[in-house]
């Protein structure tokens, strides 16, 4: 996992919590800690965190990972604002994540392993997306999605038809923004 | 802090610390911000290398394809998808030059969409519309030539497609021109969901891209003219020979598939285009043929509506044109076109103010004409055409069995003549040409005979038409003077009272035309050793039609030598009596037609008489031909006729016979009697 997000989780973490508890989710974790963002790390590296952040709040892993990627949204923006810029809505900004998010962020991080998503939008408005990966993050994608319509002050609920993480073969989410 | 210690108190250990500490603080956010830069300078190296990367990729993919690529629908397909899948814009669309206006562009029908965006909208609308130079996206590109950015085509006062972009949700487009030298053939369009602010560094890229794209173009461009180069005539713009026989081909393998099409060909042979040719030049020709394509177009055009068939016009070559008529509704139409395009070619036609009369002599050939191939109805039609021809002209034959059969029989002929001279089977004959005042004879004509195989006789009416056609007339030509010559050398070695006896010996117009007949001439009577003046050489007035110039300086060199010339069958021809004084003739040979009409009322006295009085005037001397009976011979001297040859006389007779007939020299009274007995 590229150092990146590390980097994005170590500022969420920082300021929800104080710059402290950082340092101290690293102990519990027993982490060395040191990510610089175009460096590559190992994934269970990640999930030690998460699992740390999520025992600090009391919620499940899933939901942790949900509250990273909301969370995780207003730094991005900050971090990257001409990947947010040109996009009327955060339904166009979500549709061009296989076209041009993650393009750019394979610019940024030569050999980032990011996932495709599969989009189809209906008659009705909402817009289904599927999800296959051996990382099962579909709960991160949730987080985005949310944090995301956040930003364009959008409403949006997230349906979870099919997942991963409840022995299904792929998540296939449906998303819906109201008007 | 060593100041601060040397000049205030102690702050204690506590407040030491809190000191300490900020200071951490604070080298630590600025290692931290250090190394966010850092980060940032390297992510964006990376990202700028990783860009320019994947354009030259793009780049080379292309260029690789064009070097490949035959086709300019295959290379655009090709660009559009990899120009998609590279920068991951999700619709391409491909516009080109209307061909009937350079100003404006219309779709090429060839786009791509990324699989699962909907932009059918979008396509839709790019399809349909055409865009002046000057206006919307790619009409802007027309005029500058320049690839152009727009970040957000929804948002452009210059985008007529917005609404279609909107529905479609497509908001950056960028285009950019194929080009050929300097201009454009195309205009290539992208566009992308977001918008996207302009990137110099990837429109530097599309413009080569087009560029890459134009040499595939500029191939194309090149390998179609020389296709239509090599299947067209550069006279007329019409399609030539090779194209005609491709499809008549096609024509031919769809009738062996499918029995029941119906198509016919027609072949055109201009009636007298070579008079026009010779008489008015090469280029007033070629300002008869352009004009007689024109009209066969715009008939055939009509005809095609009409009969609903299907029509190729093609020139062969020369005054030859083909038509190809196929999907006939039924046998007739072939008919109809052909008696069209008589009509058509029959009205007059100005050239150089000029009126120059035409008309077509057209055979025809189907599909029910037995046949094998293409070449096989060609040369049916071919044959149908030259029956059309021989036949009186400005006719139309349609092809039937005997028609081939004639045309084998002819080929035949043909082989069989190409190897007489080899076999000596050509032999003369000479008739005696008779003084009518004294009743001498002053001398013989040579006449070709041709013994076919050694074998029967063939007449000279069945074979110096194709000895011309074939060119072999020339040599033939050669070898009657030879041998006329030879035997007037040893005849007149006979006997002092032999020694002005003269040899008259037909030249053919091919010969007469020889570049080195003149030379030929003087060989032949050098190597005979007969003297000059006894030499006649018979010319008709057709050999004089062509360069009237050049004729008469022929002429007059054989005169300067002192060989003598005859016009043959005088008022059969052409030549008017205009010019005839120009000509430097000494003897006019008054056609048997005429000498036949004597005992009729039909005039032939008359003209006898005309033509009589015209060679006194030029001083010409006269021989009548076809002098047949005593009453001719009686009334040709009565006029004033000089000379005279014909079966009252003798018949042509071979070389022992004539000279039988020379050594008992004069005819009598009782001779002409006893002949005259004889033939009643």
């Amino acid at each position: 996992m590229k150092g990146v997000i590390f980097n994005v989780f170590e500022d969420c973490v920082s300021r929800e919590f104080g710059p402290d508890t950082w340092e101290e989710l690293l102990d519990e974790a027993n982490l060395l800690g040191a990510y610089t963002s175009l460096g590559n790390y190992s994934d269970d590296e990640f999930d030690a965190l998460l699992r740390a952040v999520a025992a600090r709040q009391g919620k499940t892993q899933a939901d942790a990972l949900r509250w990273f990627g909301e969370s995780a949204m207003p730094i991005l923006k900050e971090r990257f604002p001409q990947l947010f810029a040109n996009y009327a809505s955060s339904r166009n900004f979500v549709l061009a994540v296989n076209t041009i998010i993650h393009p750019e962020v394979r610019k940024l991080y030569s050999g980032a392993n990011c996932p495709n998503f599969r989009f189809k939008e209906t008659e009705s408005g909402s817009l289904f997306m599927g999800y296959e990966s051996s990382r099962k993050m579909c709960d991160l994608a949730h987080g985005f999605i949310v944090g995301a319509s956040k930003l364009w002050c959008e409403e949006v609920n997230i349906t979870h038809h099919t997942c991963m993480n409840h022995d299904d073969d792929k998540c296939l989410m449906e998303i819906q923004w109201q008007r | 802090m060593a100041a601060l210690n040397r000049q205030g108190a102690d702050p204690g250990p506590e407040t030491d610390l809190n000191l300490r500490l900020l200071k951490a603080q604070n080298r630590f956010q600025r290692e931290r911000t250090a190394r966010l830069e850092a980060e940032s300078i390297a992510e964006k190296g990376l990202r700028d290398l990783y860009e320019k990367q994947r354009q030259l990729e793009l780049l080379g993919v292309i260029a690789t394809q064009a070097n490949q690529s035959h086709s300019v629908e295959e290379i655009l397909r090709f660009t559009l998808e990899a120009i998609c899948q590279h920068t991951g814009w999700g619709f391409g669309h491909v516009f080109r030059i209307n061909p009937n206006n350079p100003d404006m562009l219309v779709s090429a029908l060839i786009w791509f969409a990324e699989p699962g965006t909907n932009v059918s909208d979008f396509a839709e609308e790019a399809c349909a519309r055409n865009f002046p130079k000057g206006v919307g996206l790619p009409g802007r590109v027309l005029e500058t030539g320049k690839a152009l950015w727009i970040a957000d085509v929804t948002k452009d006062p210059d985008f007529p497609r917005w609404k279609a972009a909107e529905r479609s949700r497509l908001h950056a487009g960028f285009a950019f021109p194929v080009l050929v030298s300097n201009d454009i053939v195309a205009v290539m369009e992208f566009f992308f969901r977001g918008a996207v602010e302009p990137n110099e560094s990837m429109l530097s890229i599309m413009s080569q891209i087009g560029t890459q794209v134009g040499r595939v173009v500029e191939r194309q461009q090149l390998e179609d003219k020389l296709v239509h180069d090599a299947t067209h005539d550069p006279l007329t713009k019409m399609p030539n020979r090779l194209f005609f026989m491709g499809r008549l081909e096609r024509a031919v393998a769809v009738h062996c598939l499918r029995p029941d099409s119906r198509f016919a060909v027609l072949f055109i042979d201009l009636d007298r285009f070579k008079l026009v040719n010779d008489s008015l030049g090469h280029t007033a020709g070629d300002t008869l043929l352009r004009e007689i394509s024109a009209r066969l177009m715009a008939v055939l055009d009509e005809e095609a509506v009409k009969s609903a068939a299907v029509v190729t016009l093609a020139r062969l070559g020369g005054d030859e044109f083909t038509v190809l008529l196929e999907e006939m509704q039924h046998d007739l139409v072939a008919t109809d076109v052909a008696d069209r395009v008589q009509d058509e070619l029959g009205r007059v036609i100005e050239i150089d103010g000029q009126e120059v009369y035409t008309s077509a002599s057209i055979g025809i050939a189907s599909s029910e004409t037995a046949h094998e191939n293409a070449a096989d109805l060609i040369r049916a039609a071919d044959l149908a055409m030259y029956r059309a021809k021989t036949e009186g002209r400005a006719r139309v034959e349609i092809f039937d069995a005997s028609l081939h059969q004639a045309a084998m029989q002819r080929l035949a002929l043909e082989t069989d003549l190409r190897g007489a001279l080899r076999r000596g089977d050509f032999i003369l004959h000479y008739q005696p040409i008779v003084n009518l005042h004294s009743n001498e004879i002053v001398g013989f004509e040579a006449l070709i005979r041709w013994r076919r195989n050694g074998g029967e006789f063939v007449s000279p009416l069945e074979f110096i038409g194709l000895a011309e056609e074939t060119g072999l007339i020339v040599f033939i030509g050669a070898w009657v003077m030879r041998e006329a010559l030879a035997t007037l050398a040893k005849w007149q070695g006979e006997g002092p009272e032999n020694a002005n006896l003269t040899m008259s010996i037909n030249v053919s117009f091919k010969q007469f035309h020889q570049p080195d007949f003149l030379e030929s001439v003087v060989m032949a009577i050098t190597a005979s050793g007969v003297h000059p003046s006894t030499v006649r050489l018979e010319i008709t007035e057709s050999v004089t039609i062509r360069d009237a110039d050049k004729t008469v300086e022929i002429l007059k060199s054989l005169r300067a030598l002192g060989v003598r010339v005859s016009m043959d069958d005088f008022g059969t021809g052409y030549s008017s009596l205009s010019y005839l004084h120009k000509l430097p003739f000494d003897t006019l040979k008054i056609d048997r037609s005429f000498v036949m009409a004597l005992q009729q009322e039909s005039g032939g006295r008359e003209i006898i008489r005309t033509i009589l009085a015209l060679a006194q005037s030029l001083r010409m001397e006269v021989v009548a031909e076809g002098a047949e009976t005593v009453a001719h011979v009686d009334e040709l001297r009565e006029m004033g006729c000089g000379y005279a040859q014909g079966y009252f006389f003798s018949r042509p007779l071979d070389e022992p016979d004539a000279l039988r007939l020379l050594n008992g020299q004069r005819f009598s009274s009782r001779d002409l009697a006893r002949l005259e007995a004889s033939r009643a």
